[in-house]
């Protein structure tokens, strides 16, 4: 037919051009969610900006963060001009050379709080587990596609992929790094999900972890403490509970319509981690119920337009590739919520795009701008047909 | 052909169906899910618990630092303070601060000992005990020593150390009515007395200053500060008068020692018409300045030692333990024993003083009269009681009338008196005294007594009479000082039922009238006429009854005596000690009364070898205490020239006057006047202006040039009655003024005299003679 041939050599010339143009919904979400973010970053940490500067500055977080936002909107231009292809290719020695990080931050990492995640190279400061989130989305995509329908295998679903996840998440249990093994751990889960690994094996690998937390915490004092904490903090309002009392209060007392934008009370160092881990809490108090559910629209949005990226894609890696990079900010920001909520006990999970943290931010944006690559080489095929 | 073949490797690698699904379900899962609980918590949290979260988040948001009220003073009823807040401060230290800001603790520890008086290792010790924020290490400092403490802190930056400022309650007069006024604890809270029962009044309310600021002390816009301002207590005023009140005390301590009196002592001042209490006091007592301090000094001693015992045993033995307890037990007891308001809390067998309640009421239903005669044989058998009825007196009191009933205090006349009256008459009379109710005093811890049933007494058919009949003469059954005091009062009063009161007025601090307690009436009890009558009888009691040593010059005094065994006392061998308490109820002035006065002495010891009755030792002391304020109360003194004889006058100054001008000067005090020498007018006086005289007494005075002077010789008065005295007085030339019992009656004789036999003295020189009649009884 005339028009068949007409669209496909319409097809074959955006090819050439590298692909259509990238999902413009996708990105109005995406930087109206940075836009937010930045707003509220500056409002969230203006307090303590002024008591580490002795009422001097009160923007000094977030310049840092203004910064680290412009390298990453400039890394996901970048970045969504990169055709998949060389991700696909890029697989394998990205995964090297993360374990390779992964590895170097135990000998050579910059401690912070008690625990060494942190690396410095050429000034560059930042956490390998970050890169390492990454480039297991990555490899497990390539093995998605390697493996095909023999992902329902035993041999290929849970050995092959198992495989890869332990090369990443030995390291990160040697550097207790909890929070990273949770994430990377439950993002593994949703894309084995979807390459079609049987679902008993992976009910059974959850169960086995819950398994391993408990024994986890009944060995290590710390994290027990945290789950009391997390069932009754009023017990200890002035140790273990405060942290998560203090987020209730600033949720609490925010409304429905909540106290202003800026007007927080918590965030005068009342609420610890008031700009990074429990942002969204100073959020609830100043923009109320309705703002906050605003925001979560906004991100539940960009989920969900993030999985339809990966349906609409034209091969097997993307679609599992974008599922992936999607499932890791879903992730993130339920777990965040969850946590701040007091629904999950406290792991260290910062909210995408809002809290506070450079290399997180910039990281980010830069996996976004994949999946805007992704969005380019969308399959014509499949929006003829009608399937999307 | 390489079209079909690219096509064909995008279907090749091209997502299955099956991931397809997958895909959905998790974006289902991801995107909508899992985000509802948040949703859900979030409007728990932000709509459902709102304003629970909205107060836990302001109350961690805002500092409240509270300030306190000026605690209101207790005035007497000429605004002397009785009690009073200062200003003091509370030191304490912050270990942890301490130790936050390196402070050098031995230097600090040293300044603050030399500066507040105290142990520097012990402050030391309290420095380093990082575990708290609060070590308190002194309390109830003064202000200029706290501005020390603040001046060492200031100049030397250190933090750590902290001031807090709060008051203190003192009590300027120390013991005087201690139980009446009470002491407040160690929070300025009332716990006794006054401070107690008036504690909503005098403690005003807590301030607070609430300030919002930000964690660290962080500051914060949007900021506000609130302040609520502290009401000061209101000042009470009592209708106590603080010298009356002293003047009570110190004749009850007087009793105390002369008749070595071992279990206390209560007594009070009642102004009968009002009844607002002047006076009331329970021996021994305490200071409330320091009221855990235990201050009969027998019974701390022995706390003491139980102490000792206790602390010598091993700790955690059963010694330890069990010793402990012993002490804890006797030094609460001790406490409690020292702070309680007898006159209130306690009762006790009033004993014959009750006869008077029993006379009014049978005079005023007519069941006797002035002349009913009465047959006292010392011991009769009364229908319906199962035992001889004794009299106090075994010899019997013979043939009476009713005035010489009450003025002997006869039992058995009183038995008769009951029974005339029948035990429904007689149990109405008692409820309507009060002696069923409690009197309804402004204080807590009142008690009512325990009298007899009813039925017990007016079912004499089946109870038989003991209970009508001890009754009458006020054994068997307990009743409290203030019961019995009030009941007198309506008895000499026209027969009006009071409700006594100790505190007239409270006033807030800006001088407005808060609360006024007026005289309130709550029935009459008796006619007026039978309470005349009965004032003319309590007045003979005192004339020629059992209460002669009650007389006190130029004051008509009326009352009524009571000893009482205490039955329910028993000793080890549960048998009755018989100890007594042995009391006087006096009224002054008797024709038309204004005050009452009781005193009981509880246990006079039997070593002192006198004879143990109301008449013997409660009877001068209260005749002590109307000597010493009727004077004071303004109760106007009317002396025959006997009475003037037992009184001290100010001698006027006579010189320059002529001699019947000096007489006609003298004339009230009954004095005389002997000349010496020729002259107009008068040169010199014994005794020299200025000088006190008894009255009925003699004035030397020279005129003209005649300046002789004549010394003589005092002789011993001892063991002279008040004829040989007199006589011997004026054959020398010497003034006497009588003490003690006036009566002129060859028993009342002289025990003690101010000036001793054998010394040369100017004529006309006054001394002071002590009568006493040791035949007196009950």
């Amino acid at each position: 037919m005339a028009s068949d041939t007409f669209l496909i050599a319409k097809e074959d010339r955006r090819l050439r051009n590298g692909g259509a143009s990238v999902d413009k919904v996708f990105l109005l979400i995406l930087l109206t969610l940075l836009a937010i973010g930045l707003s509220m970053l500056y409002s969230a940490s203006s307090a303590q900006s002024e008591y580490d500067t002795g009422y001097e500055i009160s923007t000094r977080y977030l310049q840092k963060q203004a910064v680290c936002a412009g390298i990453g909107l400039v890394t996901m231009f970048f970045f969504s001009r990169i055709n998949a292809n060389f991700w696909y290719r890029a697989a394998w020695p990205l995964y090297g050379v993360s374990i390779a990080l992964l590895l170097l931050v135990l000998v050579a990492g910059e401690s912070v709080n008690g625990a060494r995640r942190w690396i410095n190279i050429a000034g560059l400061q930042f956490q390998p587990s970050e890169i390492a989130k990454f480039t297991m989305i990555l490899l497990f995509a390539r093995l998605t596609r390697s493996y095909g329908a023999d992902a329902r295998k035993f041999r290929y679903g849970v050995v092959g992929f198992g495989a890869a996840l332990m090369g990443i998440l030995i390291p990160l249990a040697l550097e207790k790094h909890l929070s990273a093994i949770m994430l990377i751990g439950m993002v593994a889960v949703v894309m084995m999900f979807v390459a079609g690994t049987h679902p008993k094996w992976l009910i059974a690998g959850a169960l086995a972890a819950v398994l391993f937390v408990l024994v986890y915490i009944s060995f290590m004092g710390y994290a027990g403490d945290r789950v009391s904490a997390w069932l009754h903090p009023e017990h200890d309002p002035g140790d273990t509970g405060y942290q998560i009392l203090q987020s209730l209060y600033a949720i609490g007392s925010g409304g429905l319509f909540g106290l202003g934008f800026g007007k927080s009370k918590q965030k005068y160092l009342y609420l610890p981690f008031q700009y990074n881990d429990y942002i969204f809490a100073i959020i609830c108090e100043e923009l109320g119920l309705i703002g906050a559910l605003c925001i979560i629209a906004l991100f539940a949005m960009l989920i969900l337009r993030g999985f339809w990226i990966a349906l609409r894609s034209r091969d097997r890696f993307s679609t599992v590739f974008a599922a992936g990079l999607t499932a890791l900010i879903a992730v993130q920001t339920i777990l965040n919520l969850c946590v701040v909520t007091n629904l999950l006990p406290s792991t260290g999970i910062a909210l995408p795009f809002f809290s506070y943290g450079g290399t997180a931010l910039a990281v980010n944006l830069g996996e976004m701008g994949v999946l805007l690559s992704i969005s380019r080489q969308r399959d014509q095929t499949k929006i003829q047909e009608g399937i999307l | 052909m390489a079209k079909d073949k690219r096509k064909d490797r995008f279907i090749r690698f091209r997502a299955d169906t099956g991931q397809h699904r997958r895909i959905l379900s998790v974006m289902a899962a991801l995107g909508i899910v899992a985000f509802l609980p948040v949703g859900l918590q979030l409007y728990n949290l932000m709509v459902s618990h709102h304003d629970y979260y909205s107060q836990l988040a302001l109350r961690n948001q805002t500092r409240t630092t509270p300030v306190t009220a000026d605690r209101g003073t207790i005035y007497d009823r000429n605004m002397n303070i009785l009690a009073a807040s200062v200003s003091v401060e509370t030191v304490y230290l912050d270990p942890h601060e301490l130790k936050q800001s390196k402070a050098d603790i031995p230097a600090v520890s040293a300044k603050l000992a030399e500066i507040l008086e105290l142990d520097a290792q012990w402050i030391a010790g309290q420095a380093v005990d990082t575990t708290k924020r609060y070590k308190q290490i002194a309390a109830g400092v003064e202000q200029d020593t706290a501005n020390e403490i603040r001046s060492y802190v200031n100049e030397n930056g250190i933090s750590g150390i902290h001031l807090e400022p709060g008051s203190q309650r003192t009590y300027p007069s120390g013991a005087l009515a201690a139980q009446v006024i009470g002491f407040t604890n160690a929070s300025n809270s009332g716990s006794e007395g006054v401070e107690a029962a008036y504690n909503s009044y005098l403690e005003g309310r807590q301030g607070k200053v609430i300030t919002t600021k930000g964690n660290n002390e962080m500051d914060m816009p949007y900021s506000y500060e609130k302040y609520v301002e502290s009401i000061p207590g209101c000042d009470v005023v009592l209708t106590l008068d603080a010298t009356v009140q002293a003047c009570l005390e110190k004749q009850m301590n007087a009793a105390i020692a002369r008749y070595d009196v071992q279990n206390g002592a209560f007594g009070m001042v009642m102004n009968v018409k009002t009844g607002e209490i002047l006076a009331r006091a329970t021996l021994g007592s305490y200071d409330p300045n320091n009221y855990m301090e235990i201050s009969d000094p027998e019974t701390a001693s022995a706390v003491e030692q139980l102490r000792h015992q206790y602390l010598s045993a091993p700790s955690g033995s059963s010694l330890y333990t069990a010793g402990k307890e012993k002490f804890q037990k006797a030094l609460n007891e001790a406490l409690l024993k020292q702070w309680r308001n007898r006159c209130i809390s306690d009762g006790y067998e009033p004993g014959s003083t009750f006869k008077v309640m029993t006379m009014a009421a049978a005079l005023d239903s007519g069941a006797i009269t002035l002349d009913t005669p009465f047959y006292c044989k010392g011991a009769e058998q009364i229908p319906g009681r199962s035992q001889l009825l004794h009299c106090w007196r075994s010899t019997g009191h013979g043939a009476q009338k009713t005035p010489q009933a009450l003025q002997n205090s006869c039992n058995l006349a009183f038995a008769h008196i009951a029974l005339s009256m029948g035990g429904e008459t007689f149990y109405e009379y008692i409820e309507r005294f009060g002696i069923t109710e409690k009197t309804g005093i402004d204080l807590y811890g009142e008690s009512k007594g325990v009298f007899f049933s009813k039925e017990l007494v007016t079912n004499t058919d089946k109870w038989g009479t003991a209970s009508l009949t001890s009754g009458s003469f006020g054994q068997t059954f307990k009743l409290t000082p203030l019961q019995l005091v009030r009941a007198i009062s309506a008895v000499v009063n026209g027969g009006y039922l009071l409700e006594p009161y100790i505190v007239s007025e409270v006033i807030d601090a800006n001088g407005n009238t808060v609360l006024k307690q007026e005289p309130t009436v709550l029935r009459q009890v008796i006619s007026n006429e039978t309470s005349k009558t009965m004032c003319q009888l309590l007045g003979s009691v005192v004339e020629e009854g059992t209460a002669k040593n009650a007389k006190v010059a130029g004051f008509s005094i009326g009352g009524k005596t009571g000893t009482s065994e205490k039955i329910d006392v028993l000793d080890e061998n549960g048998q009755p000690t018989l100890d007594k308490i042995v009391s006087f109820v006096g009224v002054a002035p008797i024709e038309n009364p204004e005050y009452i006065v009781l005193v009981a002495l509880d246990t006079p010891s039997r070593a002192t070898g006198q004879y143990i009755s109301g008449g013997v030792m409660a009877a001068p002391t209260v005749g002590a205490v109307m000597a010493d304020i009727l004077p004071y109360l303004g109760v106007e003194q009317n002396y025959t020239q006997e009475d003037a004889a037992g009184q001290l006058f100010v001698m006027e100054d006579l010189t320059g006057m002529t001699v019947a001008d000096a007489k006609k000067l003298v004339e009230k005090q009954y004095l005389t006047i002997q000349t010496v020498g020729e002259g107009e007018t008068i040169t010199g006086q014994i005794p020299a202006a200025g000088e006190s005289i008894a009255g009925s007494s003699q004035v030397l005075v020279y005129l003209g040039e005649a300046e002789e002077r004549k010394t003589v010789t005092v002789p011993d008065f001892k063991g002279m009655n008040r004829q040989q005295v007199h006589d011997a007085a004026l054959s020398l030339g010497l003034n006497i003024q009588v003490a003690g019992n006036d009566e002129i009656s060859p028993k009342v004789t002289v025990t003690t005299q101010s000036i001793p036999a054998g010394e040369q003295v100017a004529a006309g020189t006054t001394i002071q003679l002590y009568f006493a009649d040791t035949s007196a009884a009950d």
